[in-house]
């Protein structure tokens, strides 16, 4: 049992659906308690495009089923495939109360008369209570992909790749796929699908016609490029497309894999960095000073985190003095990689002792998830909100991936470091007495420094060289 | 007036959602979510994304989760004596509320037993609130913790019987947490000449206590307190003999909760709109031994309504159902010459609503229990002017070009009174006002 403030990942439900919800003629059957059916609201508020999102609940209810009101599996199972013709798959996922309750589910699709082929059915005998969002994602991901594959296409003539990217809800999901395919045109490579964000059904029988998977998001992708590896030999591009040098590798890799000319690779790369990346121009605009000895504090997922903190390391050369994920699942791979560019990596799913380990770092910036505003706040640093989960939902999105990514993320740390730019790095010290010490003892974690930064100003406001008890009671 | 049950799927906002508004509403009570990763999520994401449809960010540091591990469920007194460790981090902690619903009963968590042990070591009140506990009624409203938590708050109020308030007890007695307000209310009660009036209700805004207080006070009762009023503080007490208005149509388990510690409940209208606002005064009044009528104040009322209702006469207005207000809403709408195609009521308790249900027109359906995309059939067909909309089918049903409105909308705006009824009519005019303006655009 852990006691948290608030939770970077949902339960494993919210992951399958979430992949669900983002490929085309799939519909979820929710198994869940009626008080458990937010998806709808989430979907609507979060995608504002006034679709209706493809998930059905099933509630589960009290006591003997006598009426004919939704709650029992098979019946509404086939009311999902009667309503939505055009499914091409039905999918049932279960909420932890559900799985907790322990009851049996069906494993095959009641008849149902109607024209076309009947929908199939795809379970998770692996669902489990406690599971989190980010790996039931990956797996039911693989297992959509097991299931739509009913034959083996051939491989197509001209070169042509997959891209695994972020599901729905992901910041600015589909501008990342819209940029990596963008740029993989350029170098003369299709995308054969896009998966899971704007594929359908049928695209997932038809990745094997690709000559190489593009993992853009690996959170998501990597049981299921691992998968097409081993079964189908396809290669995979592992490395994160953030920042000029990561987007570089990432077209070269591909390159070499679709036997592309090397050279003209390269010139479309370099006609790139002339025209659309801005990050290696800021870089080179900026004098040293507005970097040098300025502290970053990254937080996030997986993909984020490593691709922006080497690209503010290396291109931009910020220091990235801690840099953490809260996906506890990958911990190995993320200390590899993070150990390329910071000392401090880690690895922590408590919103209070990350904010707690952003605290000591003393960054001068912080790039995280939404919930770690509150910890830039209480620091009075910038914040970039630029890892997933995000709260923003802008209608306009924008990539973080890509070259065009690379200027968004340009622009981003222009006007933070700008702002910020000609502060001194630190007030001068102000002297606590024991008692208002103590007191500050007694504010939770979370709110400390936010407290102390509160108490100093009212202090100065008084013209008081010292904080004391009461003054720090008044500033509360 | 008629009455169908679609068995369907209603949609409506998780109760849960509203945690974090309700630790806003209670500064002095620390609030623990006890559940899986669900739960916590669900408390969190919901408000986290800025939506006009959704209720306003407010995330709050009184808002704990209890994140319980599926494979190592804790042993019993764990969770108890960590949110102890906890509740030292805040000052002027009060009153600790346990959110336990279904998935923390499945882990083996007895909510009731870990509170007492946190009430006993803290030497504070703390409740449970059970957020999945069955209900007389089946179905929910997203309104349901309000509800939860307000029964749980009438349990707080000091069990006086009138008798005792009237009597002077020694001091030494009436020390303590209650002890400030218990007098108070015992002056109340004396100077009202009647019998104790509480309000119960307004959880959703701030406030509107106040203002019924008053309507009631210029007809002569005065209130002793409200329910859950600014705080555990100023609960005032309750008991028998206390008269309890209820305010909100959603609080069925906080009534009862009322009724089983001896309160009498008025069984009247909501005192929404005009007519509502009028029945609520005068039979609140009449309970508490004051005889009094609103029928000048409602006349007036109406009258200055006049310009406001010429706008509305012969909207088309249709509720799909999410917080349980949207009956007194329809049945002031309809008084006031709207025409309501449909109320959606997702858990409709007739015992206690039978006051509204009679008072509805004689034109207008209430669908128990409604599908939401029968709902959005029925909109499509019908067309209506506004709809009242539930916030899962608010984008949906913006997007197939209808008007929407969220009933949270009027909640915000402050419904109660004469005055909340001129607040619902303007609301209302605004909306269309605002979409004429936006469809005469030459795009």
């Amino acid at each position: 049992m852990k006691l948290l403030r608030g939770v970077y990942e949902g339960p494993q439900s919210y992951g399958i659906v979430r992949v669900a919800a983002s490929i085309g003629g799939v519909h979820t059957l929710l198994r869940a308690l009626p008080g458990e059916a937010y998806f709808r609201t989430l979907y609507g508020a979060r995608e504002r495009t006034g679709a209706m999102a493809p998930v059905t609940l099933s509630p589960m209810r009290e006591g003997p089923d006598h009426s004919m009101a939704p709650g029992n599996l098979t019946r509404d199972l086939s009311s999902v495939v009667r309503r939505h013709p055009k499914a091409e798959i039905v999918i049932l996922a279960r909420s932890e109360a559900a799985l907790l309750s322990g009851e049996a589910i069906p494993t095959t699709l009641p008849q149902v008369e109607g024209p076309g082929i009947p929908p199939q059915l795809v379970t998770f005998p692996w669902e489990q209570p406690g599971m989190r969002e980010t790996e039931a994602a990956e797996l039911a991901l693989e297992d959509l992909i097991h299931a739509g594959m009913h034959h083996r296409p051939e491989r197509s003539p001209y070169p042509t790749v997959n891209i695994f990217g972020p599901p729905i809800f992901g910041p600015g999901a589909a501008a990342e796929y819209a940029e990596a395919e963008r740029l993989l045109d350029m170098i003369g490579v299709e995308v054969n699908a896009r998966v899971p964000l704007g594929a359908n059904a049928r695209d997932l029988g038809r990745l094997q016609r690709a000559w190489a998977n593009v993992l853009l998001y690996r959170e998501i992708g990597e049981s299921a490029t691992l998968y097409l590896q081993d079964e189908f030999g396809m290669p995979r591009v592992t490395t994160p497309m953030i920042g000029a040098a990561g987007t570089g590798a990432v077209l070269r890799s591909v390159g070499e894999l679709c036997q592309l000319d090397p050279k003209s690779v390269q010139r479309t790369i370099w006609a790139e960095l002339a025209s659309t990346a801005k990050l290696p121009w800021y870089a080179r605009l900026e004098p040293p000073e507005t970097f040098q000895n300025r502290r970053v504090a990254i937080f996030g997922d997986f993909t984020y985190p490593i691709g922006l903190g080497y690209a503010l390391a290396r291109e931009v050369g910020l220091e990235i003095i801690a840099c953490g994920t809260y996906l506890t699942h990958l911990e190995r791979d993320f200390r590899f990689h993070a150990h390329t560019f910071t000392e401090g990596a880690f690895v922590e799913d408590d919103p209070d002792r990350v904010a707690t380990r952003i605290e000591a770092a003393k960054p001068d910036l912080v790039v995280g998830t939404h919930l770690e505003e509150g910890v830039a706040d209480s620091l009075g640093v910038p914040f970039l909100p630029l890892c997933p989960p995000v709260s923003d939902t802008p209608f306009v999105v924008r990539p973080l991936m890509g070259y065009a990514g690379s200027s968004v993320l340009a622009d981003t740390l222009d006007k933070v470091l700008r702002e910020n730019g000609r502060e001194p790095a630190g007030e001068a010290g102000m002297q606590w007495t024991t008692e208002a010490l103590q007191e500050a003892a007694a504010v939770p974690l979370f709110l400390r420094a936010r407290a102390r930064r509160l108490a100093e100003e009212h202090a100065r406001s008084l013209g008081s060289a010292k904080v004391t008890r009461e003054i720090f009671l008044e500033s509360r | 007036m008629t009455i169908l049950n679609e068995s369907g799927i209603p949609d409506v906002l998780p109760p849960l959602h509203a945690v974090n508004d309700l630790a806003q509403r209670l500064p002095d009570a620390l609030i623990v979510v006890a559940g899986t990763q669900a739960e916590a999520h669900l408390v969190q994401s919901l408000p986290a994304v800025p939506s006009p449809n959704l209720p306003p960010f407010r995330r709050n540091q009184r808002v704990i989760f209890a994140v319980l591990d599926p494979d190592d469920p804790p042993q019993q007194g764990l969770l108890a004596s960590r949110i102890v460790e906890s509740a030292a981090g805040f000052r002027g902690t009060r009153l600790v509320l346990l959110v336990a619903g279904r998935a923390a009963e499945a882990l083996g968590i007895d909510a009731e037993f870990e509170t007492r042990l946190v009430a006993r070591k803290l030497d504070l009140p703390a409740e449970v609130v059970n957020p999945d506990a069955p209900r007389e009624v089946p179905g929910i409203l997203s309104t349901d913790l309000e509800d939860d938590v307000l029964a749980a708050m009438v349990n707080l109020c000091p069990k006086r019987k009138t008798s005792d308030l009237v009597e002077t007890a020694s001091p030494a007695k009436r020390g303590g947490l209650f002890g400030g307000f218990l007098r108070r209310g015992t002056e109340t009660s004396h100077s009202g000449g009647g019998r104790p009036v509480v309000l119960l209700g307004g959880a959703l805004s701030s406030g509107d206590a106040r203002v019924l207080a008053a309507e009631l006070s210029r007809a002569g009762v005065e209130v002793a307190g409200s329910v859950p009023g600014s705080g555990i503080r100023e609960l005032p007490p309750l008991g028998e003999g206390t008269v309890v208005g209820v305010m909100d149509p959603n609080l069925t388990s906080a009534a009862t909760a009322a009724e089983r510690r001896g309160a009498t409940v008025v069984k009247t209208l909501m005192p929404v709109g005009v007519d509502g606002t009028a029945r609520f005064v005068q039979d609140v009044a009449e309970e508490a031994g004051s005889r009094t009528s609103e029928v000048v104040r409602a006349r007036s009322a109406w009258e200055d309504l006049g310009v406001l209702r010429n706008r509305i006469r012969g909207k088309r207005i249709f509720f799909t159902g999410d917080t349980g207000f949207e009956i007194p809403l329809a049945r002031f709408l309809a008084d006031a010459g709207a025409v309501v195609l449909e109320v959606g009521a997702p858990r409709l308790d007739r015992r206690f609503l039978a006051a509204e249900l009679q008072a509805l027109g004689p034109d207008v359906d209430v669908v128990v229990s409604p599908d939401y995309r029968g709902q959005t059939n029925r909109i499509d067909e019908s067309r209506p002017d506004v709809v009242i909309s539930s916030p899962g089918l608010h984008l949906p049903l913006v997007a197939r070009g209808h008007l929407c409105r969220s009933p949270r909308d009027f909640l915000e705006a402050g419904p109660y009174g004469y005055g909340g009824a001129r607040r619902i009519l303007e609301l209302l005019v605004r909306t269309m006002e605002r979409a004429e303006a936006l469809d005469s655009l030459n795009l």
